[in-house]
């Protein structure tokens, strides 16, 4: 399970001075579940996950995954989880094969043992057609089925996906919902990302709305429409959002410039 | 780390550059074909490449039929060339001795040899003056005179040397234009040859051998032609050479592809979050580019070999590389490969995109070509000092084990291999903090905007600068002191030097930091350290540190100048300076070296740029950086290495008591005793008898301490600098957050261990 709590993370930025990304946000997900956080661009989602996949370190707070905290055990979080983004790319010049099999590698499978769990995960996801083709020479979907692939070949037991379905087309990201659905199914604690309404309403069973750097509301879907009185996730969205930046121009709430 | 990650991403980005075109036609492709067509394009140049005769004008030849001959149908004498190529070389064109109808001026005068070379139409004009023939006649008028009265047995006193004067020919040429200077060369050789001859028949008028004047000619022996080591001296010219840029070339691609590559194309996100340690990451990239640049670098110089063995061999000297030379090159090849990989590595890491990386291939070559040419220069050989250089050092090792001088090379290679090793460790470290650090490693192209920079520099200003406000602070002051220092004069006498003194001190290295404290902080106190020590006992601690420490840095600066010596032009150009500061009065002396420079630049490095570096956390990194600017500061190497030293130890003064006034104190006694060593003579010694018994020497070749004073003064030093180490030392924010957190642990293990 994910546990974060008062995570916050600022940094410099030359235009705008420090940036405050996250402002001490805390959520917990738990096994069999998906939990989705719906914001704009910007929010701090991608934040929010790299710092939970240990590639960025907090600035204060902190967060465990599977127990493990990811800053002082960064390398066994990362055993734990596997993390797909938009911008966790397949090599060009390995196959779809040959990259599943390194990553598996990595993560300390032995050999028999990974090529039987490779072949039953080429079966299920349908991807025999890229066992042999280059990553250069792949099409958007076969590359986005060997990063699933990839990230989930040592059978972890929590899953992050950051915007994975971003610039996929409907069959490929519809295909690629269901894998996720399947994997909450199969009793894995999953964090999803994402800025597409019907995505959160379809596959999430818990939603933490973002926004510069806070949470602006959490819970089920049915709590959500129940506290705002807000049958339409996009029209919470958007009200939320526009109080959020009604109320708050003090700079501690905003994620954007601060001394 | 373990082994099986760092083989796994090894044996994964090999395969992954084998199947890039672009790597296998660097590495393997194109040395293989380079050296091959450049040696048959040679061979075709060749063929066609044809020597252009020079046009000459030959001015003002009158009467010369009496001497020996220099001209035959209108042209040199085929007879004063070694080879008939040579002869056909030289075209002449006789000026015209009379003026043509229609011209006015004379055509043959100076004037006009001088013309017809400034407009090109001639290479080269030879011009005789117009009493050459007869002063020549003259000349040998008066030997044949004096051999007749000679003869006779009459004494007719010495031939005065004015009688003798012959006007000189002249040649006219350009050395603006090259065939000008090559006509020059052919001319001069042609008429050697015929003041030769002139001189012989000079001496057969003067009734004397033609042997007289050259009684024996010289012959040479070449101890290395019939050995092997004729043809290593030629290549050990340039294999070193070849071997170090190539293995830089052959490290660089794969670098770019493997980090700055790899964040274009969003795979190293993929791999950053795989189990895999950074640090295993970075070893089995580096040993990657390691194999990759060591084989371009084998491929080449097997490459340059064959075809060496082809083509020059047909030239005199050249030929096959001796097989021991090739061996020599593997075992060098190891280190320069590790040392160019980790540095590519990191410029890499650094760089955004494969375009951003390529721009730093020119600054790296910028860095290193010096370094490899510098062996080339007449006159540098393996010693000591050169062997401290990188890359350098390694060239040179190189060369002398290729050139058959292996004693010398077995004497050095320690402190080239150690050289090198710390420059690899080094560039590896600055690899894995590259890979540590997010900024790097999610560096997002941004708008660079300068007023906004700039406006956020001071308005987001902290109570101390940050680390690249010291670089900043540090590189200006390098820069001014390169171009005012080289606007100042060079001070004869003790005035003049005074007032250079303080334009550097106050304007090129006070001001600057001054200026930046005020800019870019909000806390000038805590900047400049100028506040309470420690305890006050720092002070006379730092004074007795200076001390005790002064027989040690006066050893040291004797090593240095052995090591690197001054050169006779310095030492020339110091001479003057030396007797000002001999001549000058004590007391404002040390006011103008010791009491300007401690105030001075304590504030600007150990003030503004230590606290800069400190900001980045750890103190010892930050000790070092600014004794480095410290020592660069100083501009002659030889000082610049002492100075390093010294800004080491008063920058850990300064960090343990929290206080620029111990820097202070040191600073300004370390520069008094070098003043005051300076004016020691005999009648002082005589003065002092302690100082006496303390020092060795005369006062030629300068004093100094006995061993047991020196080791003394290291010991106390030591003990000094421990008690030093005891005291609370300056902490930047991240340490001070740090020991928060441990103490606020403590506590709470303290208050759960009550409970309990």
């Amino acid at each position: 399970m994910i546990h974060v709590y008062q995570l916050a993370k600022h940094y410099d930025d030359v235009r705008l001075g420090r940036v405050v990304a996250l402002s001490g946000i805390s959520f917990d997900a738990v096994p069999g579940q998906i939990y989705g956080l719906l914001g704009p661009n910007g929010a701090g989602k991608t934040t929010t996950l790299r710092i939970l996949s240990t590639l960025l370190k907090p600035t204060g707070g902190a967060a465990s995954v599977n127990g493990y905290d990811v800053v002082d055990q960064a390398t066994e979080v990362r055993r734990e989880i596997g993390f797909m983004s938009a911008s966790t790319a397949v090599y060009d010049r390995m196959t779809g094969w040959e990259m599943v099999e390194y990553f598996g590698r990595l993560h300390g499978i032995p050999d028999d043992e990974l090529r039987e769990r490779m072949e039953i995960l080429f079966d299920r996801l349908k991807m025999n057609d890229t066992r042999d083709v280059l990553g250069a020479k792949m099409s958007t979907g076969m590359k986005q089925r060997v990063s699933i692939a990839r990230a989930i070949v040592h059978d972890p037991p929590v899953l992050i996906f950051d915007e994975a379905t971003a610039g996929l087309d409907v069959l490929v990201s519809r295909a690629l919902l269901s894998t996720v659905a399947e994997l909450r199914d199969h009793g894995k604690c999953i964090l999803f990302s994402t800025h597409i309404m019907r995505e959160a309403e379809k596959l999430c069973d818990r939603i933490a709305i973002v926004h510069r750097g806070h949470i602006l509301a959490e819970g089920t879907l049915a709590e959500l429409r129940n506290r705002h009185g807000e049958h339409d996730l996009e029209e919470l969205f958007f009200r939320l959002i526009t109080e959020h930046n009604a109320t708050c121009s003090s700079p501690d709430c905003t994620a954007v410039p601060a001394a | 780390m373990t082994l099986a990650n760092v083989k796994l991403v090894l044996a994964r980005e090999v395969r992954d550059q084998l199947r890039d075109r672009r790597t296998l036609f660097m590495i393997f492709v194109l040395p293989l074909l380079l050296y091959p067509i450049l040696g048959m394009s040679f061979f075709q140049m060749a063929q066609f490449m044809r020597e252009k005769p020079s046009r000459v004008l030959v001015v003002g030849v009158r009467e010369l039929d009496r001497l020996p001959r220099l001209f035959e149908n209108k042209q040199f004498d085929p007879g004063l060339f070694g080879s008939a190529e040579q002869w056909k070389l030289l075209e002449v064109t006789f000026a015209a001795t009379e003026p043509r109808p229609g011209r006015l001026a004379p055509v043959d005068t100076r004037e006009a040899a001088w013309h017809a070379v400034e407009s090109g139409q001639y290479d080269a004009a030879l011009f005789f003056p117009p009493d050459f023939a007869q002063r020549l006649d003259a000349f040998r008028d008066t030997l044949r005179e004096r051999r007749s009265s000679l003869t006779d047995a009459a004494d007719t006193g010495p031939v005065s040397v004015v009688d003798l004067a012959v006007p000189s020919p002249e040649i006219v040429y350009s050395t603006a234009v090259e065939t000008s200077q090559i006509a020059y060369g052919r001319l001069a050789e042609a008429l050697r040859s015929w003041t030769d001859r002139v001189g012989a028949d000079n001496l057969a008028v003067g009734g004397l051998p033609a042997t007289a004047a050259r009684p024996f000619s010289l012959h040479s022996a070449d101890v290395a032609s019939e050995t092997p080591r004729r043809g290593a001296a030629r290549w050990s010219k340039i294999l070193p050479m070849m071997l170090v840029l190539w293995a830089m070339t052959g490290a660089f691609y794969p670098a770019v592809d493997l980090c700055a590559g790899e964040k274009e194309r969003g795979t190293l996100e993929t791999l950053l979050c795989s189990p895999a340690l950074r640090s295993e990451i970075v070893v089995g990239k580096l040993l990657t580019i390691i194999l990759f640049s060591a084989a371009t670098a084998i491929l080449n110089l097997l490459s340059i070999g064959l075809t060496g063995a082809i083509v020059l061999s047909q030239f005199e000297g050249f030929g096959t590389p001796p097989l021991l030379a090739v061996a020599w090159l593997g075992v060098a090849l190891l280190p320069v490969a590790a040392l160019f990989s980790a540095l590519c590595l990191a410029l890499a890491a650094f760089a955004r995109s494969t375009k951003e990386g390529q721009y730093y291939l020119m600054p790296l070559m910028l860095v290193t070509m010096p370094l490899c040419v510098l062996p080339m220069a007449p006159g540098v050989e393996l010693n000591l000092g050169n062997s401290l250089i990188p890359i350098t050092g390694v060239v040179l090792l190189l060369r002398s084990a290729l050139e058959g001088q292996y004693w010398q090379a077995v004497q050095f290679a320690p402190p080239v291999i150690a050289v090198t090793l710390a420059c690899c460790l080094l560039a590896i470290r600055w690899a894995v903090d590259q890979f540590n650090s997010e900024g790097v490693l999610f560096r997002e192209s941004e708008r660079f905007d300068v007023a906004a920079w700039l406006k956020r520099l001071v308005r987001d200003r902290q109570p101390t600068p940050t680390a690249a406000a010291a670089v900043a602070c540090g590189v200006l002051i390098l820069l001014a002191r390169f171009f005012l220092g080289a606007a100042l004069e060079t001070p004869g006498e003790f005035g003049a030097f005074v007032r250079s003194v303080v334009v550097t001190q106050v304007i090129i290295i006070a001001a600057p930091a001054l200026l930046l404290t005020l800019l870019l902080t909000s806390s000038p106190g805590r900047t400049l350290l100028l506040r309470r020590p420690a305890t006050w006992w720092t002070i006379p601690a730092a004074a007795l540190l200076a001390l005790v420490l002064h027989p040690t840095m006066n050893v040291l600066q004797r090593v240095v100048v052995q090591l690197y010596p001054v050169s006779e032009k310095v030492k020339d150009a110091l001479v003057p300076v030396e007797r000002m500061f001999a001549e000058a009065p004590f007391w404002p002396l040390v006011l103008a070296i010791a009491v300007l420079p401690a105030v001075c630049e304590e504030l600007t490095f150990r003030g503004f740029m230590l606290s800069g570096f400190l900001r980045a956390g750890a103190k010892w990194r930050a000790i070092a950086y600014t004794a480095v600017f410290f020592g660069l500061a100083h501009g002659v190497l030889q000082q610049s290495l002492i100075a390093c030293l010294v800004g080491v130890v008063i920058g850990y003064i300064a960090v343990q008591s929290g206080s620029l006034l111990p820097a202070v104190v040191y600073h300004l006694l370390n520069n008094t005793f070098a003043v005051a060593g300076s004016r020691i003579t005999p009648e002082t010694l005589d003065q002092f008898r302690v100082l006496a018994s303390m020092l060795t020497g005369t006062p030629d070749s300068g004093y100094t301490f006995h061993w047991q004073i020196v080791l003394a003064g290291g010991l106390a030093a030591l003990l000094l600098l421990g008690w030093f180490a005891r005291l609370p030392h300056l902490k930047s924010l991240d340490e001070e957050l740090r020991d928060a957190m441990r103490r606020r642990l403590e506590e709470e293990e303290r208050w759960k261990h009550s409970a309990a």
